[in-house]
């Protein structure tokens, strides 16, 4: 089973993607802001990350670099409300930039092409 | 026959020398009648009867008769000789100044028994401090006369206005320095000779208030007198120096042209055009620069120019042209003014929208996160095979309202966002046809018909093509919507004084003056499901590019939409 690291700081949006994401038959873990993040892939390493990006304590394009500088080839999705932050270089050095909706289409779909199916 | 007491006294040879005189002289009894009179006074007086045996009031014109006014009867008492000064218009209707003096000539016991009255004339001396004080009239109003067109027109009216400078015509050149050439701006004068007499009989009358016929003449005024409308076809180049004009204007000196036809040393286009035999141009000099040229002459009464009015009319054009300075500076101030405001007013409009700009991202974003997480629940609700009929279409209504919102949220979130706009050469034409073939779906299975009206000489604009993209597929979309049921989308460019021009144009509904007034205005809208940032946005848009949008509409007729680029 394919596992995905979830980081997201809004806790009922963090249940959403958990859910369905589950149903799509992945293995979740999740951290509530970046710092989390980067321990949480010390402890265990997953397949896949879809990161938010404006959070409190570390946002996902400082995470970002952190996790690229030990783990080059971890694929990421951005999943975030912003499209600006498409300006920013290192968003780059992520696999995919998607700007968050309620269709989880898009993510589910985008994932599937990065990791494929379980 | 010379009167007893003059020839008692120094007999014949006196008649030859008060007759010499330039002055009348005439001897008047104690009961004020004339008894001799010299030749000269009836000449002066342009009597056509013999003065001796009037009574003195009635040949000197002197409206007075009582002690204190009349000077002859103030000798008479006083037994003192006087001065005394009359203005007066003789029977051929010219004007006269008069000096007179009066002396008493007594007998033995020191009684009055004659008076001796000599006259000169002093109308031309007089007539030149009338001019001067005119002069000097003129300057004040045309200091005060900041109003171009009027102030030229002034100016013109003063040249031709009779007593001042009473010239018959007048024309006022002006110096264009970008097209190098001296062009005629206005001319003031009858155009045949009944209109001249005309207006000089309407002259003598008001002779005295200068400000009168001034303001006549203002009322008066008519650009489509054939003198003004001939003028208004002159124009020479300034390398041209063999025209009188563009001499005058290079020499900055006055040139008084007495033989324009016959002088092989000039050039004839100008010559030929004023049509007249002698003239005058003075320049009207500033700052040691000629910025124009007034020609005046003599057409009608063929009276010819002396030096003396060359003169004055150079004095008049110094201060005319001071007085063009002032208003030019007055005109280009007002300019000025008006581009500040405008130039607030964009800065307004832009710090406007970028008040709204941020504190609609703020609100987009928050908004959008918690109805991510609503729509995506509802969502899996909808999904899940156990729910009932009533809660899956609940959640489907949820589901159809949350992602009409994220759309609303997504046009927001694109007006708010910062646009670094990157701009390249593009042809216009190629985005427009780009543009119309992504329309293709809204033209409603042709019940809309495209009309493309391209100018294929149209030159490459450096734009952010994207961007103005952008603005098209907005207006153009506006345009189908407002013509619900069907209609002609006209599309047309056009080069017109440094901008290419685009012109959507619609056949549909049309705008009231009211909605017209805030359709630019972010988040206004006329639409059900509108956002009101179309119009917004592709203003925004086209202002980057240094351009404009106008806008004009007429109901039930429809609107069309100009942007108007910079090349």
């Amino acid at each position: 089973m394919k596992t995905i690291l979830l980081v997201e700081d809004d806790k009922n949006q963090l249940l959403l993607y958990k859910q369905e994401l589950s149903l799509e038959g992945y293995s979740i873990i999740t951290a509530h802001d970046g710092m989390e993040a980067v321990k949480q892939i010390k402890e265990e390493l997953p397949d896949l990350i879809v990161m938010d990006i404006n959070m409190p304590k570390m946002n996902g394009i400082e995470s970002i670099g952190r996790i690229l500088a030990e783990h080059k080839k971890i694929p990421i999705i951005i999943n975030t409300a912003y499209s600006s932050y498409k300006d920013d270089f290192m968003s780059w050095s992520a696999d995919a930039y998607i700007i968050k909706s309620s269709d989880l289409t898009e993510l589910k779909d985008k994932i599937k092409e990065l990791i494929g199916k379980v | 026959m010379l009167p007893h007491i003059l020839k008692d006294k120094v007999g014949n040879s006196l008649n030859i020398i008060v007759n010499a005189l330039d002055a009348g002289f005439a001897v008047l009894d104690k009961d004020l009648n004339i008894i001799w009179a010299n030749e000269r006074l009836p000449v002066m007086f342009n009597l056509e009867y013999d003065p001796v045996g009037k009574i003195c009031r009635d040949v000197y014109k002197c409206e007075c008769n009582d002690n204190k006014t009349c000077s002859v009867l103030q000798v008479l008492s006083s037994g003192k000789k006087q001065f005394s000064e009359t203005q007066l218009i003789t029977e051929r209707g010219e004007r006269r100044y008069i000096q007179n003096i009066t002396t008493p000539v007594k007998d033995e016991k020191n009684n009055i028994t004659h008076l001796l009255k000599l006259s000169i004339n002093v109308t031309a001396q007089e007539e030149k401090i009338h001019q001067l004080s005119l002069l000097r009239k003129l300057a004040e109003l045309m200091e005060g006369t900041l109003q171009i067109d009027r102030l030229l027109h002034l100016i013109l009216t003063c040249v031709t206005a009779g007593t001042a400078l009473g010239f018959n015509r007048a024309r006022l050149f002006l110096v264009d320095k970008e097209r190098d050439i001296v062009y005629g701006k206005m001319a003031v004068g009858p155009s045949s000779m009944e209109d001249a007499n005309r207006i000089w009989s309407e002259i003598v009358k008001k002779y005295e208030k200068l400000e009168d016929l001034i303001k006549a003449s203002e009322d008066n005024y008519r650009d489509d007198t054939p003198l003004h409308m001939i003028t208004r076809l002159m124009a020479y180049s300034l390398s041209d120096v063999r025209e009188i004009v563009v001499a005058c204007i290079k020499e900055k000196r006055s040139i008084l042209e007495k033989n324009a036809f016959s002088n092989p040393d000039i050039n004839k286009n100008f010559v030929n055009m004023i049509d007249a035999r002698e003239f005058v141009c003075v320049p009207l000099v500033v700052k040691d620069e000629a910025i124009g040229v007034i020609c005046a002459d003599n057409y009608y009464s063929q009276k010819p120019i002396m030096e003396e009015h060359v003169q004055l009319l150079s004095t008049f054009a110094n201060h005319a042209a001071l007085a063009i300075e002032n208003a030019e500076a007055y005109k280009k101030l007002g300019e000025k003014v008006v581009q500040l405001k405008e130039t607030q007013e964009r800065l307004i409009r832009s710090e406007r929208l970028a008040v709204i700009g941020n504190m609609a991202a703020y609100i987009a974003h928050e908004i959008r996160n918690p109805l991510v997480t609503i729509g995506g629940f509802a969502r899996t609700i909808l999904r899940a095979s156990n729910q009932g009929e009533q809660i899956r279409h609940g959640a489907g209504i949820i589901v159809e309202e949350v992602s009409r919102l994220e759309k609303i949220l997504a046009n927001i979130m694109d007006f708010s966002k910062p646009v670094e706009s990157v701009k390249v050469s593009s042809p216009i034409n190629e985005i427009l046809e780009n543009t119309c073939s992504l329309m293709e779906p809204y033209f409603k299975n042709g019940r809309i018909k495209l009309a493309r009206k391209f100018n294929a000489m149209i030159p490459k604009i450096v734009i952010d093509p994207t961007q103005i993209k952008q603005v098209f597929l907005n207006l153009m979309k506006n345009a189908v919507e407002s013509m619900p049921g069907g209609g002609t989308l006209t599309i047309e460019t056009v080069v017109e004084d440094g901008h290419v021009i685009i012109k959507i144009t619609d056949t549909g509904e049309g705008m009231t003056a009211e909605i017209m007034q805030n359709i630019f205005v972010p988040f206004f809208t006329t639409k059900v499901d509108g956002t009101g940032v179309g119009l917004a946005v592709s203003q925004k848009i086209v202002d980057d590019h240094g351009g404009f949008i106008k806008v004009k509409s007429s109901l039930q007729e429809g609107t069309t939409f100009s942007i108007y680029l910079p090349i």
